[in-house]
């Protein structure tokens, strides 16, 4: 067959698979097809069987078209119309509420689960530093000058001090200011955290120690000034979500460094790729908690006239419910039917 | 080593897609200009927000995070698989199978966007794209992403018409291939410069005497399935 008779015969066809593809893409007809349709009103519904047929007809005339060498402007036009409708046909459909019920439901907590091991690391690697450092400038509150300077330590005395009520005197509007600041900044600590992990995860230990340290030295000083139950009753609310947070985005970085440094069985490229597919489901669900984080500390942690000990009470059970929702969560059914249970 | 950067994705059905890479220089240009819509838009929040005292703060902070990380993946996750400053110089994003970029691929590539802004203005990113064939920047790479052209260049046009004469001698499957290749790109070359291709091809005119590429495209018409005389 040659070109020109192939291009007669097949024609029609394509014209058919172009226009069910400009409607489908949601381009406007052209004049010469809005004519077509004004006697008989509104043009057929877009009929999706015959346009995976139309497809795959495509498809076939597309492989002929190259086998054969049939000139190119042929090949390219084959070529365009087959693209097109490859990312129609192929285009997944399954976003929405009820993906997002699954993913809060199902999907974050088993995967924080699946990343135990990363949790771990990034756990030790923030709370070691955390631990020390806070104990050393409890010790010594001097010690707070090795990551801050004077300037700031003071900063922190005056935000915490009882006289002062630095932030007990906020009004309902600094606290929309605090949640924005709060949302601003401690989600892009997270995303950092995660980011790192590029560089064969020493970004993610890099932000996992430093978040640690710091925070630590903070906690270790003002409990050392004698600002603690001010400072804790303040951070043990939303503490629960935003330090977990940090640490499972620190966990996803990890991964990411993991599968480029121990590639196993696939290429790095490969490992990455798919790492970050599976740690990306942590990182929707750090998301989540630092929003939530925000909205605590900047609503409920600051508010001066709760009670220090409904505030601890309210953290402890803030704690439980995180360590039991990524622990527990989304376990399939024990002895359940399987399919019930997804 | 072919020069030219074309990625080809292979589909379930077996076809090879090609798809064509951006490379460094529309995708920065196309970076300027989201830089100057965020901007934008980021003033005309402060205008809004800054009667509004704490709860206008709020938001404006708010929005900036929104516009440093989610801008991207808004856009992206449209119809259009681009930012208006990827759309405006041609450019899609999608992933490396060819498909529509996925919302967890766009969020990767997105957030990786720090870890290619490190050290400093995109060191690491403008560094893997020049090193690679493909363009990526580390985002890409992690998400399985490209950034391409939307629309590819049409260099071959239908063949000029001219009457058709059968070769002078049997053609191997390459040469006919050739020649038509020739004829379609007849309106992009100059008449001089297909003249001197047409030249090349004499031995397999039927009338050596005639005008060059008068006759090769004679052949290319007779190659293509056009019989006898005038079109």
């Amino acid at each position: 067959m040659t070109p020109l008779q192939f291009e007669t015969r097949n024609a029609p066809l394509w014209q058919e698979l172009e226009t069910a593809l400009d409607r489908a893409e949601g381009k406007k007809p052209d004049k010469e097809a809005r004519d077509k349709y004004t006697h008989k009103g509104k043009p057929p519904p877009l009929d999706g069987a015959r346009l995976a047929e139309l497809y795959r007809r495509s498809c076939e005339h597309l492989a002929l078209a190259q086998a054969r060498a049939y000139p190119i402007h042929l090949t390219q036009r084959l070529e365009s119309l087959t693209q097109r409708a490859h990312r129609l046909i192929y285009r997944r459909h399954d976003y929405g509420l009820a993906r997002l019920k699954h993913l809060v439901l199902v999907d974050f907590p088993q995967s924080v689960r699946s990343h135990r091991w990363y949790l771990l690391a990034a756990t030790l690697l923030f709370a070691v530093p955390l631990l020390a450092v806070g104990w050393a400038t409890w010790r010594d509150p001097g010690f707070i000058l090795h990551l801050a300077d004077a300037q700031q330590a003071q900063e922190y005395d005056r935000m915490y001090d009882e006289s002062a009520r630095a932030l007990g005197a906020r009004d309902a509007s600094t606290d929309w200011q605090m949640f924005g600041f709060y949302v601003m900044h401690n989600i892009g600590i997270g995303f950092q955290c995660f980011a790192g992990g590029l560089f064969a995860g020493i970004g993610s230990v890099f932000f996992l120690l430093f978040n640690g340290a710091q925070i630590g030295g903070v906690a270790g000083y003002l409990a050392a000034r004698g600002h603690g139950e001010n400072f804790y009753s303040f951070v043990v609310t939303h503490g629960a979500f935003e330090l977990t947070a940090i640490v499972l985005s620190g966990a996803a970085g990890l991964r990411l460094g993991h599968a480029l440094l121990v590639p196993g069985r696939r290429t790095r490229l490969d490992a990455l790729k798919h790492a970050a597919g599976d740690a990306i489901v942590v990182v929707y669900g750090v998301i989540g908690m630092l929003v939530a984080a925000a909205a605590i500390e900047a609503f409920w942690s600051s508010a001066r006239w709760v009670m220090p000990q409904v505030k601890y009470g309210v953290g402890a059970a803030c704690w439980a419910l995180v360590i039991a929702y990524l622990g527990w969560q989304g376990r399939p059914l024990r002895g359940g039917d399987v399919s019930n249970a997804g | 080593m072919s020069l030219d950067t074309l990625y080809t994705a292979e589909t379930p059905e077996g076809i090879a897609l090609s798809l064509r890479p951006a490379g460094l220089v529309p995708r920065v240009l196309a970076y300027g200009v989201d830089l100057g819509v965020r901007i934008g838009i980021y003033l005309a929040v402060t205008m809004l927000a800054l009667p509004f005292g704490g709860m206008g703060k709020a938001l404006l902070l708010v929005t900036y995070f929104l516009l440093e990380w989610f801008y991207p993946v808004l856009f992206e996750l449209t119809r259009s698989g681009a930012t208006p400053g990827k759309r405006m110089f041609g450019l899609q994003v999608v992933m490396d199978s060819g498909l529509p970029v996925t919302p967890a691929a766009a969020i990767t590539r997105n957030l990786l966007r720090a870890a290619d802004f490190f050290p400093f203005l995109y060191g690491f990113g403008v560094v893997s794209m020049l090193l690679r064939r493909d363009f990526k920047r580390l985002g890409d790479l992690a998400a399985g992403t490209l950034v391409v052209y939307r629309d590819s260049v049409a260099l071959h046009g239908e063949l000029p018409p001219a009457p058709a004469a059968a070769p002078a001698r049997a053609l191997a499957p390459r040469e006919q291939a050739a020649i038509v290749a020739w004829a379609g790109r007849a309106s992009r070359l100059t008449p001089a410069r297909l003249d001197e291709l047409a030249v090349l091809a004499r031995s397999v005119t039927p009338n050596p005497q005639g005008d060059a590429t008068r006759e090769l495209l004679g052949v290319a018409q007779w190659l293509v399935g056009r019989r006898g005389g005038t079109p």
